[in-house]
């Protein structure tokens, strides 16, 4: 079974769009609402999704790591991480899919910048990126052409020895970390994201890594 | 006017020793809380009796005044306590996390036949 996990937050207007566009790619969809104040819930399951509710706004890591004890408990055999904001596009998924099976790979990343598809912002290419790139090597210790992609492909052998424990935007960097950490094969494949908004902001980036260091002191 | 800051000051370290040791019998703060905050309460009592304590203190670290030193350590141990209220607020956020998890897990299962 292929599992897709779509962490949401206020998006009553665009969660059915891509539960509708996800019916056809894989198996089943689970969407974690964090607490939205709109109707994302109602209208994630009126387009036919399963949908887990946070009580209390817990940030996207927080959201993910909810998705996966779901696919623990149903057994989900793949596991997809797929943004609720109808950026990214469906038609990927199969071919990452035969991509990650056909180079044995546990994990797979979806990158914005291994094909020219994916038209990114000035500021966020020129400058967050880097900077990003030079912040996830520190932690990461590996070179990844796309920081903090949503598109993130597992096998299930992955959930079993993988906790996500950083609850905001940090996940994005903690989870390469502990695919690098504990040896599991990954490989990069292209993928198209198409922007409606900004997304992470310089600001952002500063919380990830005051997370990122605080996170070494949490037991 | 020494003798009124001091009479103050000691009526207000035995309020809050009152208050650490209500709080230990409490369960709400641990063993080593307590020694710590009995400790440097009575360094500060110290210091507020026998000024000339603190001079001999900086004088053996090689800082200029007396009360360059309770400035220094002050400055430290807030530093030290932010940092460590910083990760204990972290830490609470991890919980309420794993808690809100169950919770919408649970609400699942009870709707389907998880």
């Amino acid at each position: 079974m292929l599992l897709a996990v779509v962490p949401a937050y206020n998006e009553e207007e665009r969660i059915a769009c891509v539960i509708k566009k996800l019916q056809d790619h894989v198996d089943h969809i689970v969407v974690i609402d964090d607490a939205s104040k709109d109707n994302t819930v109602k209208v994630a399951r009126l387009a036919g999704a399963t949908v887990l509710e946070h009580k209390i706004n817990r940030g996207q890591g927080a959201a993910l790591e909810t998705g996966h004890e779901y696919a623990r408990l149903v057994g989900a055999e793949y596991i997809l991480h797929f943004d609720g904001d109808d950026q990214m596009h469906p038609e990927d998924i199969a071919p990452a899919l035969a991509h990650m099976k056909e180079q044995k790979a546990l994990v797979l990343f979806g990158s914005r910048l291994l094909d020219g598809r994916s038209t990114l912002p000035w500021f966020k290419r020129m400058i967050l990126l880097p900077i990003g790139k030079m912040i996830n090597f520190l932690f990461v210790r590996a070179h990844l052409s796309d920081v903090h992609n949503g598109f993130r492909l597992f096998h299930a052998q992955v959930l079993a020895v993988m906790v996500i424990e950083q609850d905001r935007m940090a996940h994005a960097t903690e989870i390469p970390a502990k695919v690098i950490a504990l040896n599991l094969p990954y490989v990069e494949f292209p993928i198209k994201v198409t922007y409606h908004e900004y997304g992470q902001s310089a600001r952002g980036g500063f919380t990830i890594l005051k997370d990122l260091l605080f996170s070494k002191f949490i037991s | 006017m020494i003798i009124i800051f001091q009479a103050l000051f000691s009526i207000f370290v035995l309020f809050v020793l009152s208050t650490i040791v209500q709080k230990k019998k409490q369960g709400l703060l641990g063993k080593k809380g307590f020694l710590f905050w009995v400790v440097f309460w009575m360094i500060a009592l110290l210091a507020v009796f026998w000024p000339e304590s603190m001079s001999q203190l900086a004088s053996f670290m090689g800082i200029g005044r007396g009360v360059d030193v309770v400035i220094y350590s002050a400055l430290v141990i807030i530093f030290f306590l932010l940092f460590h209220l910083h990760i204990k607020i972290e830490s609470i956020g991890r919980d309420i996390t794993f808690l809100t998890r169950e919770m919408a897990l649970m609400d699942e299962k009870k709707n389907s036949k998880l």
